[in-house]
C-alpha cells in the first residue's frame, strides 16, 4: 500500500491544500480539516501607461516564509497570443500574491481571449478584456482568487491603457499602479514620479496662485528607467523582492520582453 | 484495509485534467447571464469568507476588499444633487485616490456606491415620480427619503447637510452644499478622501459638475471664507 | 542586573486581547556562524535587520565585544543581543579585575546562559560566544531559554541551516585560519543568498592567543548599482504654509552652539547616491 500511495493514502490523492491545523469536529461525528488554501508568494509587481505603450513589470522571486522557491517565475503574461509563447498578442496581465492562483487566472483569461478571436475573427479589445477579467474574479466572490491582477494593452486610439484589480474583481483604469508585496514602497514614488503629486512649479504664484506641475505623458525610455530604480529601491528594503526584473512592453508593433538581473540576497 | 482506501480514495487519474463542466465554461468567451459563484468545499463558506477577507472582525486577513466612503444626495426644488468622494482603502492603505463612485446608469438615472456594509443610493427624474431618491443596501432596505448621506464619513456630511438643508435651495447654493458636506467628510473622516465628484440630476437628464481635487477646495475654503479655522500654520 | 519594569505588563495584555497588535521589535533575522581552527577561532555574520518583511538596517553589526579575547555573534531580537552583551562584558570586565585573571570563555556562555535562564526565554537572545583563553580555544551557543551547546563548528539565526550545509560539506578537522575565514565567510553567504531573513555584508572576527582581528565588512558581495535617473527637485517644488527663518545670534539665547566641521570624519551618515 506503502508503495502505492506514498504516505498518507487518504490525502495523497487528494485536491493537495494546506490543512496545517488539526481536524475540527463538528456535530454528528462529521470531522473537517481545517481549510487555509491560500499562501502568500511574495514578489511586487507595477504598471505604468504612456502616451502610445503600457509597461507591466515584476520581480521574479518567488518565495514561502524566508524561502526561496525559485529565483525565476515570470509574474507578467502575454495574454491570447496565437500559441504558448503567446506570439502576437497585443494584451498582457500582471498577477501577484498566491502564485497558484495567478497562473490559474491567467490561463483561464488567456483561454477566454483566444477563444475570442477564434469565435468573432477578431482580437478582443483591451476594453472588452478588463471587463471580462472583472466579471472572472466576482465569480469567485465567496471564494477570491487571491491575487492583486494587473491589466495592459493600447486602447482603441492607440493610448497606452492601463487596468488595475482588487482580489474580487474591483476595478478601475489607471496611469500607473504598484502591486504586491512592496507596494506600499512603490506606490508614493509613482504618484510623485508619473502623476507628480506634491510637486508644484517653484516660483509660479503665492498661495492660490502656485501651480501644480503640469502632468506630461512620459516617454519610453525614462519610464523604463522609472521603473528599474522603483525594483532595486525595493530590492534594497523588502526581503520578498529580487532575483530578477521581467518588464513587457506593448507598443503598436506588439510586445516586447525585457529582463535583466537583480541583487540576490 | 484495501476496501477502506476504495472507498475513501478516487484512482489518481481521474483527478488530472478539467471536469466536463470546467472544459465547458472555459470555451464559453461569454460570462454566464446569471451568476454562479464558485464556493470553498466546506461546511461553512461564510465562515472561511469571514476568516479571509473580512479586515473588521479579522485585522490581519490575507485579502483586504476596498472599503470606506462617503456618499450623499438631496432632493429640492431643482432637482437632485449627488455628491461623493473618491478613496478606496484596504486596511489603513489608501487604495486609490480616482474612484468613480457615481454610477451613471442612462442619461437620468444614477447610482452610487460603497463598500462594506454601507448602502447605495438611487437618483433618477420621472414623469410619475418627479425626482425620486432612494436608499438601498445589502440587507435588502428600500427608503425612499428626500436626503441621505452614506458610508463611514456620513456623520460629518449630516452634520453640514441638515444644518444648510432647505428645499427651497437655487441650483447654485444646492451644489455649493453637496461639495461643502463632502467637503467636511473627507476632513475628519480618513477612510474618505481624494476628488469630489458633483452631479445635478434634472428633469431633461443629469449634468456633471466636475471630479475636482479636495486639496485646493480645502484651502480656498479655509483662506478665502474663513471656515476651518482651527486648522492653523501657525509656527508658535 | 536591570531592573525590568513591568508596570505596563497589565495594561499592555488587556490591549493585545483586545486585538490590538504589539509592537514590532527589530530582529536581526540573522545567519551567524562560529568555527575552530588550529590556534584560534573565528566567528562570522552577515548585516542585515529585518522588521517583519522589511529591511530596517542594510549594514548593521551582529559581532559585539565581551572582553579583548572574547566576542559574542548575535541573532535574535536586536535590542536583547545587544543589552545582554554589554551587561555580561562589563560584568566579566569587573570579574577579571577582582581575580586579576583574564576572562574565560566558559565563565562568560555560563553568566550568559544562567542571565537568559533566569529570564526564561523571555529575553530574545540567541549567541555564538568565541574567544582564547589561558585554558584555550573556546566556542560555544547559547539559547534564548539558557542552553548550551560546545562544538567545533556552529551555525545559528534564520540562515542557520544554508550556512550548516556549507560546514557539512567543507569542514575538516586540522583547518588552517585562512581556511576556517574562508569557510565561516561561505557558510555566511550561503546564508546572505538563501535565507531572506539574511543580507547585505559578511563581518568576521579572527581571535588568536596573540591578537583579536575584527574584519569589518570583509565581503562586500551586493553592493547597489547606480540609479538610472536623477531625483533632485528643484528648489520651491514643495509647497509651504508658511515660513520663518531662526538665525544663529537667536538660538544662542536659549542653547551653546559649536561650530563644527563640515563633513567631520566618522559622522558621515552611510547613505545612497
Amino acid at each position: 500500500m506503502a508503495a502505492l500511495f506514498g504516505q498518507d493514502a487518504l490525502t495523497d490523492n487528494g485536491p493537495g491544500y494546506a490543512f496545517s491545523q488539526a481536524p475540527s469536529s463538528a456535530a454528528g461525528g462529521i470531522r473537517e480539516r481545517s481549510f487555509y488554501p491560500y499562501t502568500d508568494n511574495g514578489g511586487s509587481t507595477l504598471g505604468i501607461a504612456g502616451e502610445d505603450f503600457t509597461i507591466l513589470a515584476g520581480d521574479t522571486r518567488s518565495t514561502s516564509g524566508y524561502n526561496i522557491n525559485t529565483r525565476y517565475a515570470p509574474k507578467v503574461f502575454k495574454i491570447g497570443g496565437d500559441d504558448s509563447e503567446g506570439t502576437n498578442a497585443t494584451i498582457i496581465l500582471s498577477v501577484v500574491g498566491f502564485a497558484a492562483d495567478g497562473q490559474i487566472l491567467k490561463e483561464r483569461l488567456d483561454t477566454i481571449v483566444k477563444m475570442y478571436r477564434y469565435q468573432h475573427g477578431k482580437p478582443m479589445s483591451v476594453k472588452a478584456c478588463a471587463q471580462r477579467l472583472s466579471t472572472i474574479l466576482y465569480g469567485k466572490r465567496f471564494f477570491p482568487y487571491y491575487v492583486h491582477a494587473i491589466l495592459g494593452g493600447l486602447d482603441e486610439e492607440g493610448k497606452g491603457a492601463l487596468y488595475s484589480y482588487d482580489p474580487v474583481g474591483s476595478y478601475e483604469r489607471e496611469q500607473c499602479r504598484a502591486g504586491g508585496a512592496a507596494a506600499s514602497l512603490i506606490m508614493p514614488f509613482l504618484d510623485n514620479q508619473v502623476n507628480f503629486k506634491n510637486q508644484y512649479v517653484p516660483e509660479s504664484g503665492e498661495g492660490h496662485a502656485l501651480q501644480e506641475r503640469p502632468r506630461v505623458p512620459l516617454k519610453r525610455k525614462e519610464t523604463e528607467e522609472l521603473v528599474r530604480d522603483a525594483f532595486t529601491s525595493a530590492v534594497e528594503r523588502h526581503i520578498e523582492v529580487g532575483d530578477g526584473l521581467q518588464m513587457l512592453v506593448v507598443t503598436k508593433d506588439g510586445v516586447e520582453e525585457i529582463y535583466s538581473p537583480l541583487k540576490r540576497d | 484495509m484495501d476496501t477502506l482506501v476504495a472507498q475513501y480514495s478516487r484512482p489518481l487519474f481521474e483527478n488530472e485534467g478539467s471536469s466536463q463542466e470546467e472544459q465547458l465554461e472555459l470555451i464559453q468567451t461569454l460570462p454566464p447571464l446569471s451568476l454562479k459563484f464558485a464556493l470553498p468545499p466546506i461546511a461553512q463558506p461564510s465562515a472561511f469568507l469571514r476568516a479571509t477577507t473580512d479586515d473588521h472582525s479579522n485585522p490581519d486577513c490575507p485579502i483586504k476588499i476596498a472599503h470606506g466612503t462617503t456618499t450623499l444626495a438631496f432632493r429640492f426644488k431643482g432637482g437632485i444633487i449627488v455628491a461623493t468622494d473618491s478613496r478606496a482603502t484596504a486596511g489603513n492603505w489608501i487604495a486609490s485616490q480616482t474612484v468613480k463612485k457615481v454610477i451613471e446608469i442612462n442619461n437620468c438615472l444614477l447610482g452610487t456606491m460603497a463598500g462594506g456594509a454601507a448602502g447605495t443610493m438611487c437618483a433618477g427624474v420621472t414623469p410619475q415620480e418627479g425626482p425620486a431618491l432612494y436608499y438601498i443596501d445589502s440587507d435588502g432596505t428600500r427608503l425612499a427619503g428626500n436626503l441621505f448621506c452614506v458610508g463611514s464619513g456620513q456623520t460629518f456630511a449630516y452634520g453640514v447637510l441638515d444644518a444648510e438643508y432647505s428645499y427651497d435651495l437655487e441650483d447654485e447654493a444646492a451644489l455649493e452644499l453637496g461639495r461643502r458636506s463632502i467637503l467636511a467628510a473627507t476632513h475628519r473622516d480618513a477612510y474618505s478622501g481624494g476628488f469630489i465628484n458633483l452631479y445635478h440630476v434634472k428633469e431633461d437628464g443629469w449634468v456633471k459638475h466636475g471630479f475636482s481635487d479636495t486639496n485646493p477646495i480645502f484651502w480656498k475654503t479655509k483662506l478665502d471664507k474663513g471656515e476651518f479655522s482651527n486648522v492653523t500654520s501657525e509656527l508658535d | 542586573m536591570p531592573g525590568f519594569d513591568f508596570s505596563n505588563h497589565a495594561r499592555n495584555a488587556a490591549l493585545h486581547a483586545q486585538g490590538f497588535p504589539l509592537p514590532k521589535a527589530t530582529s536581526t533575522g540573522t545567519t551567524i556562524v562560529g568555527c575552530i581552527f588550529d590556534g584560534g577561532v573565528v566567528i562570522a555574520a552577515d548585516t542585515r535587520a529585518t522588521s517583519g518583511p522589511i529591511v530596517a538596517d542594510k549594514n548593521c553589526e551582529k559581532l559585539h565585544y565581551i572582553s579583548p579575547q572574547i566576542w559574542c555573534a548575535g541573532a535574535g531580537t536586536a535590542a536583547d543581543t545587544e543589552f545582554t552583551t554589554a551587561l555580561i562584558s562589563s560584568q566579566l570586565e569587573l570579574h577579571a579585575l577582582s581575580t586579576g585573571r583574564n576572562p574565560r570563555v566558559v565563565t562568560c556562555m555560563t553568566m550568559l546562559k544562567q542571565h537568559l535562564f533566569q529570564h526564561q526565554g523571555h529575553i530574545g537572545a540567541y549567541l555564538v560566544v568565541a574567544g582564547v583563553d589561558p585554558t584555550g580555544v573556546g566556542l560555544f551557543t547559547v539559547h534564548a531559554h539558557g542552553s548550551t551547546d560546545k562544538l567545533p563548528y556552529v551555525t545559528m539565526g534564520s540562515g542557520s541551516l544554508a550556512a550548516m550545509s556549507v560546514f557539512e560539506t567543507q569542514w575538516k578537522s586540522n583547518i588552517d585560519r585562512e581556511g576556517a575565514i574562508k569557510l565561516a565567510a561561505d557558510a555566511i553567504q550561503a546564508g546572505i543568498f538563501n535565507d531572506l531573513g539574511s543580507g547585505s555584508n559578511v563581518d568576521v572576527c579572527v581571535i588568536t592567543k596573540e591578537k583579536t582581528t575584527l574584519m569589518r565588512n570583509y565581503i562586500r558581495p551586493n553592493e547597489r548599482e547606480r540609479k538610472q535617473r536623477s531625483y533632485v527637485f528643484k528648489r520651491g517644488t514643495t509647497a509651504v504654509l508658511r515660513e520663518k527663518v531662526v538665525e544663529r545670534v537667536d538660538i544662542g539665547k536659549y542653547v551653546t552652539v559649536h561650530e563644527v566641521p563640515l563633513e567631520a570624519e566618522g559622522e558621515k551618515m552611510e547613505v545612497d547616491a
